[in-house]
């Protein structure tokens, strides 16, 4: 695991693994199965925290031990300073878990009043906070609907409705834009805009990367069962040039002299360049330019978080990070 | 990691009350619960048809059959929805959703029990009610031992709720109806095991003996037809005592609370994966 400094000196720790492990036992002959080999992170107050892997990367399991679904092998794991599964911390945590399955016999006001009781919310409260939530993601129009006849995305609404209805200070939501379409994404990653900026913390599994990129504070990578890399994103992302996109219509007559190593398709733009990193960019345009070539853009690129999941994905367990 | 601390908040009823609650609503709108107790007030109404067939009898006959029907009916409600109440929620995930609220793993078991209860204790009372009023309509009246008999088999399905649930801890609904059914039939017939244990002797008696005190004497909930208290008991005259009713309720919240106190060690314990 790579550790990188934290940039608020001494901040509060409202979520925090420590070794968490956990081995299953499948089969008639009782198959040793390694969910989660090693996990560890924690998570401060007021940030917006990623948990990001592949599938099957031990994400799931490692949220149901944070709640309490599972026990850990070993390890352990607190809730705002609670050992899990504690009820005093139960009590100020809301959970979204990956594909949620409601009472399907009832509408949402009847599965929010019902949650609200779980939660030991007064019946007036209930009945208020049921209101605005239902309001705040978007199934005004489905009230009185049984959950049954709810689609995918409206189901993941009322989910996350439901895990505001005891109006948590930490939000841990398991794959949340799963199954949405794009609005819906947008909806769901705006909503989680919004509770940070109401002071809530907020973690959330995923492996959709531009929803981590665009609101994420810091990024926990886990691969395989143990974390690869826990930090704010802008430290974990290389700053290094990966490589720079030329876009060109090319002078007519003698093709024009690529750097080593470019590679190159013709788009309806013009002729696209990938120069690798450490190409001669200056002088190559420059060629470029007095052979009569009219250039359109140049965009350096830089290491992107698909290049650091993709990078950390594919290193071996035990290897150094490069 | 402790599999079992959960409980350090001054706990208050309410989350329970909420499951209790969710779970008879659950009911309440499932529609097979409905055609058995359909089929139940089916086959009360038909004790007046086997009534009219007996002579001088009508009045017991559509009391027995009427007190038959309920028994069975109720029995197979218990066992139908009880071997269901947990697995369907681990079936279904909703789990999921309701384990990381405020509330212990135990206190789960105990309200789907009590919602359970609240359901069988209402579709009980709808079929006595049924029965009292036939026995009204054809001339009889609807006695003290009626509602004794009524109450005993409420007790009766609180046990087999108990025994159901706890195979739904662990076990699939169609095994946990086997086995549930299983105690039921074997636990109705205790006295009769007893009586073969003690005709059998030697290491058979000694298995049967222990076999009748572990099942739960289902038997005295229905005693119709055996000797109480050096009495023949009979629903239909001098039915059982006060003494007996209390006694036999003591005894089947006891042996309920045994079986539910397995149930939430069960379940506590498990991962939900």
């Amino acid at each position: 695991m790579t550790a990188v400094s934290q940039q608020t000196p001494n901040p509060e720790v409202v979520l925090r693994a420590v070794g968490l492990a956990k081995t299953f036992r499948l089969g008639f002959f009782r198959k040793r199965v390694e969910a989660v080999k090693d996990v560890s992170f924690d998570v401060h107050r007021g940030e917006i925290f990623g948990f990001l892997g592949p599938n099957g990367a031990g994400k799931t399991t490692t949220l149901k031990m944070l709640m309490g679904l599972i026990f850990p092998s070993r390890g352990r794991a607190e809730v705002l300073g609670l050992p899990v599964p504690r009820l005093a911390a139960k009590r100020r945590v809301g959970y979204l878990p990956e594909s949620p399955y409601f009472y399907d016999y009832l509408t949402p006001e009847e599965f929010l009043d019902f949650i609200g009781a779980l939660c030991d919310v007064p019946s007036a409260e209930r009945r208020r906070r049921a209101d605005r939530l239902i309001a705040r993601v978007g199934l005004d129009h489905a009230r009185g609907r049984p959950l049954r006849k709810f689609s995918k995305g409206m189901l993941q609404r009322i989910g996350i409705a439901q895990a505001l209805m005891g109006d948590p200070e930490l939000v841990i939501l398991d794959e949340p834009m799963t199954g949405l379409d794009p609005i819906g994404r947008k909806e769901v990653r705006d909503l989680i805009v919004e509770l940070h900026a109401e002071g809530r913390t907020i973690f959330f599994s995923t492996h959709i990367l531009p929803d981590v990129e665009m609101i994420c504070d810091r990024v926990a990578i886990v691969v395989g069962g143990a974390i690869r890399n826990v930090g704010p994103l802008g430290a974990l992302l290389s700053a290094r040039l990966l490589s720079t996109e030329v876009v060109l219509q090319p002078p007519p007559g003698a093709p024009l002299a690529l750097p080593p190593g470019t590679h190159q398709h013709t788009g309806t733009d013009g002729l696209r360049l990938d120069l690798p990193e450490g190409a001669d960019v200056d002088g190559f345009l420059g060629t470029a330019l007095a052979a009569g070539a009219r250039v359109l853009s140049v965009s350096p690129r830089r290491e992107s978080l698909e290049d650091l999941f993709v990078r950390e994905a594919r290193r071996p367990a035990g290897d150094k990070q490069t | 990691m402790n599999r079992a601390r959960e409980n350090d908040r001054v706990s208050t009823i309410g989350p329970m009350l909420a499951i209790a609650r969710n779970t008879f609503r659950e009911a309440a709108r499932n529609k097979i619960l409905y055609s058995l107790l359909f089929f139940a007030v089916l086959l009360i109404l038909s004790a007046v048809a086997l009534g009219e067939l007996s002579l001088n009898e009508e009045a017991r006959m559509i009391r027995d059959v009427g007190l038959f029907g309920i028994d069975i009916f109720s029995v197979l409600i218990a066992i139908f929805v009880g071997v269901n109440l947990l697995y369907k929620e681990l079936d279904l995930k909703t789990v999921y959703t309701i384990l990381p609220k405020p509330i212990a793993r135990w206190e789960f078991v105990l309200g789907k029990w009590l919602g359970m209860l609240m359901t069988l204790g209402i579709q009980i009372a709808v079929m006595g009610a049924v029965l009292a009023l036939i026995m009204l309509a054809q001339g009889g009246h609807p006695d003290a031992a009626v509602a004794k008999a009524v109450w005993l088999l409420f007790v009766n399905v609180t046990i087999v709720t108990s025994v159901a649930l706890l195979f739904s801890s662990f076990s699939s609904p169609f095994l946990s109806g086997f086995f549930s059914l299983g105690v039921f039939v074997v636990g109705r017939s205790v006295p009769d095991l007893r009586q073969l244990g003690a005709r059998a002797g030697g290491g058979v008696a000694r298995v049967i003996d222990v076999a009748a005190s572990v099942l739960p004497n289902l038997h005295l909930y229905y005693p119709s037809g055996t000797i109480v208290g050096a009495e023949r008991v009979t629903v239909h005259a001098q039915f059982v005592s006060a003494n007996y009713l209390v006694w036999t309720t003591l005894y089947g919240l006891g042996y309920s609370v045994a079986v539910l106190s397995l149930a939430m060690f069960i379940f506590r314990r498990r991962d939900f994966v």
